[in-house]
C-alpha cells in the first residue's frame, strides 16, 4: 500500500512543480509583454524603415527586404551564410550519412521527375524576382533544398547533389563569392561590401545566385544527414536487380515489412 | 580612418579566416597547409590592427558606406584590440599544435573549416559595433564550438556538446529578446547610438532593465557563470586538446567580453552597485566552487575545465569595483587589471590544455594520480604545465599577479574588503590544484634513455605559457597605453 502512496506523492509533487513552473513562465511572459508595450509606446525614436525606403534608389534593388539583406546589412547575411555552412560541417563531422532509401516506384518516380524541375525553375524565378518583390536567395535556396529532399526521399542517396569534391565547392560558393566581392570592392577603394550604385544590381545578383546554390546544397546535404556517400553509393541498375526478385521486374521494390498477403 | 585604405585591418581580421575556411572546405586535401596559411595571415592582420590602433587610436568603420543607423559598424578600441591580439596569437599557437595533433584524415578535414569559422566568429565578435551583428557572431561561435567539441566522436563528447549547443542557443535567444526590446524602444542597433539613447531616456527604465537582464542572463549562461556553468566541464574536458584550449581560453572569454561591453558601454547609466553585486557574488562562489572541484578532479583536463569556471569568476568580481570607482587613474588601473587577468588566463589556459593534450596522447590517459614520471618523459611539457599553472595561481611575474594585486588593492580602497578573502582563498586553492598535478608529475621514476620531444606540439604550449608568465607580467605597460588610447578615442 505504501509504495503506490509514495509514488502518488512523488507524481503529485512533480505535478505541483510543473504547475509552479507554468505559473512562473506565464508571469514572465506577461511581464515581458508589458515591457514590450512600454517600448512600443516609447516610439519617439524614428524607426529605420523610413530611412531604408529613402535610401532604396541607390541600393540597386527595389525590394526593401533585399536591400536590407544584401546591401545595408550585407555583412550580417554573409555571416549567416557562414553559420549555415558551420551547421552543415558540424553534421558532416559527426559521421557518414545513413544509407539511402530504396528506389522509388513508378508513380513516385514520375511525380519526382515532374516536381523537381518545377522546383528548380521556381527557385530561379524567386532569385530573380527578389530584386523588386518578395523573394531572394534564401527563398530560392529553400526551394532547391526541398527539391533535394524529394530526390533523396525518392531513393537517391546523395539527394541529387554531385560527388563530395564538387559538393564542397557548391557549399562554399555563397560565402566565397560574397567575401571575394567584398574584398574586391575594398581593393578598388570602395570599402568592404560598399557597392558602387551603378554596379550594385549586378553584384547583388551575382552574390545572390551563388548564395542560392550554396543554401540549396547545404539544406539538401543537411537532410542527407552526414558526410556524402562515396561515388559508388548511387544504386545502379544491377543493385536494383539484386534487390527485386527477378520474376517481378515491373513491381516497385516492396518495403521489407509490406503486409500484402 | 580614411576610406582610401585599400586593406582595412578591421575587415581583414574577419575576412581572412572566413576566406581560409572556404578554401579549406573546398580543398580538403590541402587543409593543413591552407589552414596554417590562413592562420598566419589572420594573426598578421591582427598584429597590423593592433599597430594601427596603437598609432591612430580607436578605429571605426561603417560597412557599406550607409548612414550610421542603417549600416553595421565595426570598431576596435583598446579593450577590443588587446583581446583580439591575445585571441589571434593564442589561435595561431593552437593552429600550429593542431597541425600535428590530428592524424585521422576525416578529423583533419572536419577540424580546419570549423576552426577557421570559429576564428572568424571570434574576431567578428570582438570587433562588432552592432547588437544584431553580435547575435550572428554568437551563433557562429556557438555552432562551430559545439561541432568542434564533438569531434572526438565518443558518446560523452557528443552528449556534452549537444547540451552545450542547446544551452548556447537558449542563451542566444535570451540575448536576442533583449536586442528586440532595445530596437523597439530606440529604433537602432548601433552600440554608440543606443548608449546615447539609453543615457537620455531614464523614463524607459523598465525597458532598459528588462533588456539588460535578458541579455546579461543569456550571456552569463554562455560564459558559464556559476550556477550556469554546469555544461562547461564535460564539454571542455571531452573535446580534443586544441579545441579544449580554444573553448576555454577564447570562446568563454569572448562572451565575457560582450557582457563587459554591454555593462560598461550600454547599460552603465542603469547598472548601480546593487546590479553589480549579483554577478560578483556569483563570481565569488564560482571562484571557490570551481577551484574546489578542480582540486578534487581526477583527470587533468577536467581540472583545467573547472579552473576555467573559477577564472571566469574573477572577471565578474571587477563589476562592483568598477561601479564604486569614479573615472580617473584608479578606474583605468582597474580596467587594465581586468584586461590583464583575461588576457593572461587566455594564454595560460591555452598553454595548459595543449600541454595536457600532449600528456594524454603520450600516456594514453590523463588521470592525475597516474601521472608519475611525466616530468622525466616529457620535460618541456611538464615545464609548460608548471608555467601556465603559476599564471593560473597568480604567482609573481605573471600578468594575473598584477591583475589580482590591483583587484585586491581596489577592493580595500573601495571598502569591499570581502573580495580579498575570496581572491586569497581562490589563489590558495589554485596553488593546491596546480601543485597536486606537479607533485604527481615529478615522481621518482628513473629518467628514461630518451625524452619524448615533439616540437610542433611542445613549442606552442610552451610559448603560450611563457607569454602568460613572463611577457604579460614584465611588460604589461602597453595594456595601459591601449586603454588610454581607447578612452581618448571614445571620449567617454
Amino acid at each position: 500500500m505504501s509504495a503506490p502512496a509514495g509514488l502518488d506523492r512523488a507524481t503529485e509533487r512533480s505535478r505541483d512543480l510543473r504547475l509552479l513552473l507554468a505559473v512562473l513562465l506565464t508571469l514572465l511572459g506577461v511581464a515581458l509583454t508589458l515591457v514590450y508595450l512600454i517600448a512600443l509606446n516609447a516610439g519617439a525614436a524614428p524607426r529605420l524603415a523610413d530611412l531604408a525606403y529613402e535610401r532604396l534608389p541607390s541600393t540597386g534593388v527595389q525590394n526593401p527586404v533585399t536591400a536590407v539583406l544584401l546591401n545595408y546589412r550585407a555583412y550580417d547575411t554573409l555571416m549567416e551564410l557562414a553559420v549555415l555552412l558551420a551547421a552543415l560541417l558540424g553534421i558532416w563531422a559527426l559521421g557518414p550519412a545513413p544509407p539511402g532509401f530504396q528506389r522509388s516506384g513508378a508513380v513516385l518516380a514520375a511525380m519526382v521527375s515532374w516536381v523537381v524541375p518545377l522546383l528548380i525553375v521556381t527557385g530561379g524565378y524567386m532569385l530573380w524576382v527578389g530584386g523588386y518583390a518578395p523573394g531572394g536567395a534564401f527563398q530560392a535556396g529553400a526551394l532547391l533544398g526541398a527539391a533535394g529532399v524529394i530526390v533523396r526521399l525518392a531513393g537517391d542517396p546523395r539527394a541529387g547533389l554531385p560527388g563530395e569534391a564538387a559538393q564542397r565547392w557548391l557549399l562554399v560558393a555563397g560565402v566565397l563569392v560574397f567575401t571575394l566581392v567584398g574584398l574586391g570592392l575594398m581593393a578598388f577603394g570602395a570599402g568592404f561590401l560598399t557597392y558602387p550604385p551603378t554596379l550594385a544590381k549586378w553584384l547583388i545578383l551575382l552574390i545572390e545566385a551563388a548564395a542560392t546554390v550554396a543554401i540549396g546544397a547545404a539544406l539538401a546535404a543537411a537532410y542527407v544527414g552526414g558526410r556524402p556517400p562515396g561515388p559508388d553509393a548511387r544504386p545502379t541498375a544491377e543493385d536494383e536487380d539484386a534487390l527485386t526478385p527477378a520474376q517481378t521486374p515491373a513491381n516497385p521494390p516492396a518495403p521489407p515489412l509490406d503486409p500484402r498477403p | 580612418m580614411s576610406d582610401a585604405a585599400l586593406t582595412h585591418p578591421l575587415v581583414l581580421c574577419i575576412a581572412l579566416p572566413l576566406l581560409g575556411a572556404m578554401l579549406v572546405t573546398a580543398l580538403p586535401r590541402w587543409s593543413v597547409r591552407l589552414g596554417i596559411l590562413a592562420a598566419v595571415a589572420t594573426a598578421a592582420a591582427a598584429v597590423a590592427l593592433a599597430a594601427t590602433v596603437w598609432q591612430q587610436g580607436t578605429l571605426h568603420l561603417m560597412l557599406g558606406g550607409w548612414d550610421r543607423q542603417l549600416a553595421i559598424a565595426l570598431r576596435a578600441d583598446g579593450i577590443a584590440t588587446a583581446l583580439v591580439l591575445m585571441a589571434n596569437l593564442v589561435a595561431l599557437g593552437i593552429s600550429v599544435y593542431a597541425s600535428g595533433y590530428f592524424h585521422d584524415r576525416v578529423r583533419v578535414r572536419s577540424f580546419w573549416p570549423l576552426w577557421l569559422l570559429l576564428w572568424a566568429g571570434l574576431n567578428g565578435l570582438f570587433l562588432a559595433g552592432d547588437l544584431f551583428n553580435l547575435y550572428v557572431m554568437l551563433e557562429l561561435l556557438g555552432i562551430a564550438a559545439a561541432a568542434l567539441g564533438a569531434l572526438t566522436g565518443n558518446r560523452d563528447a557528443v552528449a556534452a556538446n549537444l547540451r552545450y549547443l542547446l544551452v548556447g542557443l537558449l542563451g542566444s535567444i535570451s540575448y536576442l529578446l533583449g536586442v528586440a526590446l532595445l530596437y523597439t524602444a530606440y529604433g537602432t542597433l548601433d552600440l554608440g547610438l543606443l548608449a546615447a539613447g539609453i543615457a537620455d531616456s531614464p523614463q524607459l527604465l523598465a525597458v532598459n532593465a528588462a533588456a539588460m537582464t535578458l541579455m546579461v542572463a543569456g550571456l552569463a549562461l554562455k560564459a558559464a557563470l556559476f550556477p550556469l556553468h554546469f555544461w562547461l566541464p564535460p564539454a571542455h574536458a571531452n573535446a580534443p586538446a586544441p579545441v579544449s584550449a580554444a573553448l576555454s581560453a577564447l570562446v568563454v572569454k569572448a562572451v565575457f567580453y560582450l557582457i563587459l561591453r554591454l555593462w560598461l558601454d550600454l547599460f552603465w547609466p542603469i547598472t548601480g552597485m546593487a546590479a553589480a553585486m549579483l554577478p560578483a557574488l556569483l563570481g565569488a562562489v564560482a571562484i571557490v566552487w570551481g577551484s574546489w572541484r578542480a582540486l578534487r578532479a581526477e583527470r587533468l583536463k577536467l581540472l583545467a575545465a573547472y579552473s576555467t569556471v573559477a577564472q571566469i569568476g574573477y572577471l565578474f568580481l571587477f563589476l562592483p569595483l568598477l561601479a564604486a570607482t569614479p573615472p580617473g587613474p584608479a578606474r583605468d588601473d582597474l580596467l587594465a587589471a581586468l584586461l590583464l587577468m583575461a588576457v593572461t588566463h587566455g594564454f595560460a589556459k591555452a598553454g595548459f590544455f595543449l600541454a595536457a593534450g600532449l600528456v594524454q596522447t603520450n600516456a594514453g590517459h590523463d588521470r592525475i594520480d597516474d601521472l608519475g614520471g611525466t616530468a622525466q618523459r616529457l620535460p618541456a611539457t611538464t615545464f609548460a604545465i608548471a608555467l601556465s599553472g603559476s599564471a593560473l595561481i597568480g604567482l609573481p611575474p605573471s600578468g594575473s599577479f598584477i591583475g589580482k594585486w590591483l583587484l585586491m588593492q581596489s577592493a580595500i580602497a573601495t571598502g569591499q574588503w570581502w573580495w580579498v578573502i575570496v581572491v586569497t582563498t581562490g589563489s590558495l586553492l589554485a596553488s593546491a590544484y596546480v601543485f597536486r598535478v606537479l607533485s604527481r608529475a615529478f615522481g621518482l621514476e628513473p629518467t628514461p634513455m630518451r625524452f619524448i620531444t615533439d616540437a610542433r606540439a611542445e613549442v606552442p604550449a610552451l610559448t603560450l605559457a611563457l607569454v602568460s608568465v613572463a611577457v604579460l607580467g614584465l611588460a604589461s605597460g602597453p595594456v595601459w597605453t591601449l586603454l588610454g588610447l581607447s578612452a581618448a578615442g571614445v571620449g567617454a
